[in-house]
Order: structure tokens, then C-alpha cells, then sequence
């Protein structure tokens, strides 16, 4: 595997070189600082980018060209990345050797077509295009409830800290969906194309120098860009007195969902003793929170607590039954308290150390991961990961433990179950 | 051993009968580093009731299957299956369908131990009354959890209303209510009866050395005895679908529909894969991502998502389509209008065989969706199916016009979820 990075001016390239893949991937990022209000209109552009092009008039056409190109995938996503949204569109397509001559290329094109030869008139998307999507919007943005899971740590966020990127819903906001007309949707295409970052990357067994001609020939870029704000968020001070807030739903299970900021880590902290620390305390089935809250108490089927480095919290999140749930939350604090002691055997960190040796090993393996690492690398100042790995290995108890030391259980959420048996 | 070419893909199966009966296969990958080990027993929730001998008949609880699933990684040991595996960063993990159970680790490292171990911790139940007792909490919340899943209860609410007595009309975990009745005697007479070498087999996928794996089995299962396996009581099962129409009640804002056709399968030419890679044919033709069904319902702003799968069972197949939609019943007219035209024009049949030979190319290189593929041929059709490629470019129109023909397109069951009123 080899990575090269190349700053083109208007954008980065980063060719991913390796010969595992029977498919090339090329993955497009505008990224921009997020707003609120304008999360619900990037999530609709990047879904009517995707309903029709200048060629291919409507869904149907653009998917039968797609399966043509030996059912090229293309899909699109929109992510909140610390204190910026990015909108990405993603090709994956086999080698020519596995298909026919040019198939690639015309797959590229067909991915730049997508993105800058849009199915507009006049400076507008058309109606019954956007109509699709906002049907589309207005039903991902109701059936948020379905997964309570996602909506416990949705309401969690906002209890936290509603001003924060945290607590912003990909999914989009009614109110705001309301307002998106055919032409003020082409204004923020226009503002995307123009005045976001953009990066690609591309996973495969390619040639660099034809790659770079190829990506140079589709992708005409224009102004160049100098990044500003930091990715990383700066959460507030933690809460004096821990808050604990709660919603009922329809439902037979509860949903514990707790945010503990992280207060003044050092970089160190950041990407090394803390990631650790986090793995110990709820990364897997082997750690603390799930031997000590489902395998001994059995009061729950599944708990985990996620690190987000980016955001600056650590997240835990696990499906109780309500009558349990000043329990749980008391052997969770008790677990985070202990960490914080020290009370975890050097065992429980050579595992943790072995966990992120493997996933770093599994990175080589997945076009997804290698982008990620890479996005990491090159957007994120992460260093390379060997580096990385050579650093995790040192990390001795001292430092998890003063790691652990920063971490605050701030707001405990309860999305209670209180099942109306009543039709 | 057998080796066999999996024909278009550069690559070969490695396949092994032990003399007690259990099949190994084995995909080795040259470039990868991970690998996935699966260690499976066909026994899974379709199996209610069975007689080990003519004179005796069990009937455990329901989702007995399950449970006994979560209760293997239980040790007397006290060595937690868990813990091993992470000491090498490996993942195990392990889950119970309706016609299978597997247990599962994957990694980088270890390979030999982990294999090893996978398959000794298998082999090895302790069941006492106080670790059975301490896991029906545990499984009362991953019930629960279901339970408030509205696509979990659309599904079984469908699979009630196409089956009459087939087991497929059970969930898989059972019912809270179930669970509690299990005792440590009733797992161990299933573990006995469907933890035997001839009703199991060893899947292995990535980078490893074949000859040291199939050592390693022979250590470990070679001295299993073969044991004659129970005879599983059948229910007959109806041609004709159970109920309709069903409406259901949930916490949905916008409102679900599933519909079931069910095609029995005994007077149809066509068997086994071929038969189900012409029914899927069929679906992708008339519902994939590129169907004509599926330009008229967004465009007429119903429906965006569509979710199908065929389900295969003894004498059966049975179609499952779901949606949310904000309009189920013109949805569902939608739905019997196309399936009562079936049209298929032979433009999109050749694009979708050419859609699924790439997808073949595409699968071999990702060893998760590899490992899902091979596990699922084995299931299906005790063994892999090693020419898929040739059989596709072989599919003819014509068989498959035969093939529509043949299907009653009104035996369909249709469910609606609405939302409960407040």
C-alpha cells in the first residue's frame, strides 16, 4: 500500500495505491463549517444530485447507465466531521481488466456528470425533482423515533448543549426543509461547487499518473481555498452538578444515553492514552461496562461507551429496562470512577493495545477504512499510523489514568419506556 | 481434500468430510491479512419439536435456540470466550437464525489458537441452574429491544399472516414469557441432539494456512462421534397463504406495509439455486432499484425505499416486499397491479445478469461479504455452488417466462402498520 498526496490547487488528491481491490473507489468531499439551518439543504441537495443528471433524466435512466458500467455504485452522504459538514459522493467501480476497456473512465465521468452537470433550468432544480425529495426528507425526519437507540442519544445531545455542532441532526429539520425552494437550492449547489473544500480520494490498483490525468480531465476545479476554522470542537466546561433529563416513548425498552465531555486533554491524551482508556471502559465485550452491567448484573443486552476525539466527549449508550436505571447508571459511574483510580490490571491494557494493533492491521483490508485513516491524516493532522501504532504501544497506566482523570459525566439521559398497552 | 475452482473468480474452495460426518471449507485469500472463522450447526428456531427415538419427543420452550447461543460462551473454565478472543484483538461473536446457529471470530493474529479455541469452547456447554437463571435478564432486554423495533414486528407480523404452522411464523428469540420456562436439561438435550460433527460444519475465509487449519479441526472434531440425528416433527404447511390481510398498530409516524407471496414450490421444473436465482430474477426485474415499478411509485411520491428478500423453506419460497409509505393502500395496489402484469422484457433480464456477474467479482474481494455468501449456499444448499458465474450467463428468458406461468400471483398476504392513536 502506498499513499500519495498530491495539492492541486483547488483541491487535494489522495491516490491510495494497493493491490487488494478488484475495484477502484473515488471518493469526493466538499466540506464547509456547519450551520444549522443549512444541514437540512445539504442532505436534500445531495440527494436530488443523485435523483437525476443533464443526461439521465431521471432515477430509473441514471441507474440503468450505472448497472451498464457493471453496476458502477454510486451514493452520496452527508456527515457531521467536528465543526464541519461534508457531503460525499462515492464511485466504486471494478478495473477494466474485469470489465472492458474504458469502463473506468467512463465511470468517472459518469460521477462528474452527477456532480456538475446537474438536471437544472434557469438557474433552478426542477419541482417535481425536489417535490421526490422532500418526500423522501419528511420521511427520514419522522421516523427518527423508530430507532430509539439513536434518537435517546439525539435528545441526549440536545440536553447537553443545544448551541453545539453535538446536537445537530443530520437528518434535517421540518421547519427548514419548509423553506428550501427550487432556486435557493441551486444557490447552495452553486456555493458548494465554488467555495467548499474539496478533497479525493481514490483506493485501488491504478497508475498514479494516469489517475491524476483522469481526475485532472473530470474534475475542473476552479478557486482555490486556503482551510480556516479547526475541525476539532471545544466542548464547555463541564457541569458542576450532573444533569439528568428525560422523555417518555412507546416503547418496552428504556434507553440510557450519557455524555461525558473531556476536559483539556492534551494532544497526547487525545489520540493516544484516552483512546486506550475507552476501549477499557466500554469499547467491546470484553470490557468494563459490558462484564460488569450485562455479564454480572444482567441488566442490559447491550452497552458501549464511543470516543469521539473529534467532538471532544466520550458517548455511552445501553437499553435497560426503566426500573434499573439509577442502578445502571451507578455501576457506570462507578466504572468511570474506577478508571480513574487506576483500578484496571495491566492485562486489561496489553488487550486494549492488542485491539487497536488488529484494527489498525484491518485497515489495509476496507476501501471505507483506508479512506477514513487517510481523511484522518491528511484533514484531521492525525499522525501516520504506524507512528500511531508505535505510540499506542508505549502508553503506560500513568497516562490512561490522567486521561481518565478529565473525564466528566455531565448529562445522564433517560428515554423511558412506558409501553401503552392500549390500541 | 477436494479442491474446487470457484469458475471467473480466481479462487478455490477447499473442501473436506471428516469420517464422523463434518464438512470444512475452505477460501485461503494471498493478499489479505484478516481472516473469518465460522463454526455452524444447522439447527437453528425452525426446530420445535423432536424425537430423539421412537419413544420420546421433546418440546422446549421457544427461542431455546437462542438462548443455548448466548449460553455456550459460558465456560467452567471461567475463562470468558470474550476475553480470549480480545487478548489476541480478535472479534468472536456468535447468532441464531431460523434454519442455523454459528459461532464466529475474525482477526488479524493467532489464527491456529484462535481456531482452536473457537471450536473447544463450542464443544464444551456448562449449563447450571444459576447461569441459565442470570441470562434470562439479559435475554428479556434483547427481547425487548425488538420489540419496540417497528420493522421487527411488520416482519412478523407478514411471516403470520403467510404461514399457517410453519415455524417462520415464531420469532427467533421466542418470547419473554418462553425464555423463563428454560431449564439447564433443556439446552443440554438440544446441545446434544444438534451440536453433533455430522449436523455441523467449519467455514473459514482470508489469510491462513489450509493444511494447519484442517490439522487443527482433525485434533479437535476428528474424535466427535457421529450420532443419528433426531427426527425433527414437520408440519404441514398449506398452499395457500394464512391470512390476507392484517392491519397492526405501532409507534410509526408515517405508516409501513409488508406483502408475502407464497410459492410453493413442489410442481415447479426448476430446483434448488437455479430455481432461486430465476425468482430473484424475477423480483430484481420487477422491483429492483431500476424497475419501472420502482420509477412510478417515487415519482408519484408513495414510496422511496424498497426492501425485498425470497425466503426459502421445505416446499416453499415465499417474496417479501416492505416499505413506509404514506399511502399503504394505494401502495399495495401498486404492488398486486405489477405483480399480476409480470412483465419482463429480455433488455433488462441480460443487463441484470450482467449487473450480477460483477457483483460476483465484487463480493470475492470483501471476505465479510465472502463469508456471508458462502454461509449462506451452505445452508441453503449444503454445499457451496462453485460455477454461479457460468450459471448466470446461462440463464434463458424463456425458463423464465415458463417459470411465471407456474406462480399463482394472488396467494399474497398484505400487513399495514399505522400509527396508534394518541
Amino acid at each position: 500500500m502506498k499513499y500519495v498526496s498530491k495539492d492541486l490547487g483547488s483541491f487535494g488528491l489522495h491516490l491510495i495505491n494497493s493491490d487488494k481491490f478488484k475495484t477502484i473507489t473515488i471518493r469526493v468531499l466538499f466540506h464547509t463549517p456547519i450551520k444549522k439551518e443549512e444541514i437540512t439543504k445539504r442532505g436534500v441537495l445531495a440527494d436530488i444530485l443523485l435523483q437525476s443528471s443533464k443526461k439521465y433524466n431521471s432515477k430509473r435512466n441514471l441507474t440503468i447507465e450505472a448497472e451498464e458500467l457493471y453496476a458502477a455504485d454510486i451514493s452520496t452522504n452527508n456527515q457531521r466531521m467536528g465543526n464541519y459538514i461534508v457531503t460525499s459522493f462515492t464511485l466504486q467501480v471494478l478495473r477494466d481488466c474485469y470489465t472492458e476497456e474504458h469502463n473506468l473512465e467512463k465511470s468517472i465521468e459518469f460521477l462528474s456528470d452527477i456532480i456538475f452537470q446537474p438536471d437544472v433550468e434557469n438557474n433552478a432544480f426542477k419541482k417535481e425533482r425536489l417535490d421526490i425529495v422532500k418526500y423522501n426528507t419528511v420521511v427520514s425526519i419522522s421516523s427518527l423515533k423508530e430507532d430509539a437507540t439513536a434518537y435517546s442519544l439525539t435528545r441526549m445531545a440536545e440536553a447537553y448543549d443545544k448551541e453545539s455542532p453535538i446536537s445537530y441532526r443530520m437528518t434535517g429539520y421540518i421547519e427548514d426543509l419548509e423553506k428550501i425552494t427550487e432556486s435557493n437550492l441551486y444557490e447552495t449547489y452553486q456555493k458548494m461547487i465554488e467555495s467548499d473544500y474539496v478533497d479525493i480520494y481514490v483506493v485501488g490498483n491504478f497508475d498514479n499518473k494516469e489517475m491524476t490525468s483522469l481526475i485532472k480531465k473530470y474534475f475542473k476545479l476552479k478557486k482555490i481555498k486556503k482551510r480556516k476554522p479547526s475541525y476539532y470542537l471545544t466542548t464547555k466546561k463541564p457541569r458542576t452538578r450532573r444533569l439528568f433529563a428525560k422523555e417518555t416513548i412507546d416503547n418496552t425498552q428504556s434507553k440510557l444515553a450519557i455524555v461525558c465531555p473531556l476536559n483539556k486533554l492534551t494532544d497526547y491524551e487525545k489520540n493516544y492514552a484516552l483512546l486506550l482508556g475507552n476501549i477499557i471502559l466500554g469499547g467491546g465485550p470484553d470490557s468494563k461496562l459490558f462484564k460488569e452491567v450485562r455479564e454480572k448484573n444482567s441488566l442490559c443486552y447491550f452497552i458501549h461507551s464511543i470516543y469521539n476525539k473529534i467532538d471532544n466527549v466520550i458517548v455511552i449508550s445501553a437499553g435497560i429496562d426503566k426500573k434499573n436505571f439509577q442502578k445502571t447508571v451507578d455501576l457506570i459511574s462507578k466504572n468511570i470512577l474506577d478508571m480513574k483510580k487506576g483500578k484496571f490490571t495491566d492485562h486489561d491494557m496489553d488487550v486494549a493495545k492488542e485491539i487497536y494493533h488488529t484494527a489498525r492491521e484491518e485497515i489495509e483490508e476496507s476501501e471505507n477504512r483506508l479512506i477514513a485513516e487517510f481523511i484522518g491524516e491528511s484533514i484531521l493532522g492525525q499522525e501516520p499510523m504506524d507512528e500511531r501504532l508505535k505510540k499506542i504501544m508505549k502508553v503506560n497506566k500513568r497516562d490512561i489514568v490522567r486521561a481518565c482523570k478529565k473525564i466528566s459525566m455531565d448529562t445522564v439521559f433517560l428515554l423511558e419506556g412506558v409501553k401503552d398497552e392500549n390500541d | 481434500m477436494k479442491t474446487i475452482n470457484l469458475k471467473g473468480l480466481e479462487m478455490n474452495v477447499y473442501e473436506e468430510q471428516l469420517e464422523n460426518g463434518l464438512n470444512v471449507y475452505m477460501i485461503p485469500y494471498e493478499n489479505k491479512k484478516n481472516y473469518f472463522i465460522s463454526y455452524a450447526t444447522y439447527y437453528g428456531s425452525d426446530v420445535v419439536e423432536f424425537s430423539p427415538s421412537a419413544k420420546e419427543t421433546i418440546k422446549p420452550p421457544l427461542g431455546i435456540a437462542h438462548f443455548l447461543e448466548h449460553k455456550m460462551f459460558e465456560q467452567e473454565s471461567g475463562i470468558d470466550p470474550f476475553t480470549f478472543f480480545s487478548e489476541s484483538g480478535t472479534d468472536s461473536n456468535a447468532s441464531t437464525s431460523f434454519d442455523s446457529t454459528q459461532y464466529i471470530c475474525y482477526g488479524t493474529k493467532h489464527f491456529g489458537n484462535n481456531l482452536r479455541y473457537l471450536l473447544s469452547f463450542v464443544n464444551s456447554p456448562y449449563y447450571t441452574d444459576e447461569n441459565v437463571e442470570k441470562e434470562k435478564g439479559i435475554i428479556a432486554e434483547e427481547l425487548n429491544m425488538y420489540e419496540d423495533m417497528p420493522d421487527f414486528k411488520l416482519d412478523m407480523g407478514i411471516r403470520e399472516c403467510v404461514y399457517k404452522n410453519h415455524p417462520r411464523r415464531i420469532d427467533i428469540g421466542g418470547s419473554v414469557e418462553e425464555i423463563y420456562k428454560i431449564t439447564k436439561e433443556d439446552l443440554y438435550h438440544c446441545y446434544e441432539n444438534f451440536y453433533v460433527p455430522n449436523n455441523m460444519f467449519v467455514l473459514i475465509v482470508g489469510s491462513f494456512d489450509k493444511e494447519e487449519a484442517l490439522r487443527i479441526i482433525q485434533d479437535e472434531l476428528g474424535k466427535k462421534k457421529k450420532k443419528t440425528l433426531p427426527k425433527i416433527t414437520k408440519v404441514k404447511e398449506p398452499i395457500k397463504v394464512n391470512e390476507k390481510e392484517l392491519t397492526m398498530k405501532a409507534t410509526v409516524e408515517i405508516p409501513k406495509v409488508a406483502i408475502g407471496l407464497k410459492v410453493p414450490t413442489k410442481d415447479l421444473e426448476l430446483k434448488d439455486f437455479e430455481l432461486d436465482l430465476y425468482l430473484s430474477m424475477l423480483s430484481t426485474i420487477l422491483f429492483g432499484s431500476s424497475s419501472a415499478f420502482k420509477e412510478r411509485v417515487r415519482e408519484s411520491k408513495i414510496v422511496n425505499s424498497i426492501y425485498t428478500e425470497w425466503e426459502k423453506i421445505e416446499d416453499f419460497r415465499t417474496f417479501y416486499l416492505t416499505a413506509s409509505t404514506i399511502d399503504p393502500d394505494q401502495f399495495i395496489k401498486e404492488v398486486k397491479k405489477e405483480l399480476s402484469d409480470h412483465k419482463v422484457t429480455e433488455k433488462d433480464f441480460n443487463r441484470i445478469k450482467k449487473v450480477w456477474i460483477a457483483s460476483e467479482v465484487r463480493m470475492i474481494d470483501n471476505i465479510d461479504a465472502t463469508v456471508s455468501n458462502m454461509y449462506d449456499d451452505i445452508i441453503k444448499y449444503h454445499g457451496i455452488i462453485p460455477n454461479k458465474i457460468d450459471k448466470i450467463k446461462a440463464m434463458k428468458l424463456k425458463k423464465l417466462q415458463d417459470l411465471i406461468e407456474k406462480i399463482d400471483f394472488t396467494n399474497i398476504s398484505t400487513v399495514k402498520m399505522v400509527q396508534k392513536k394518541k
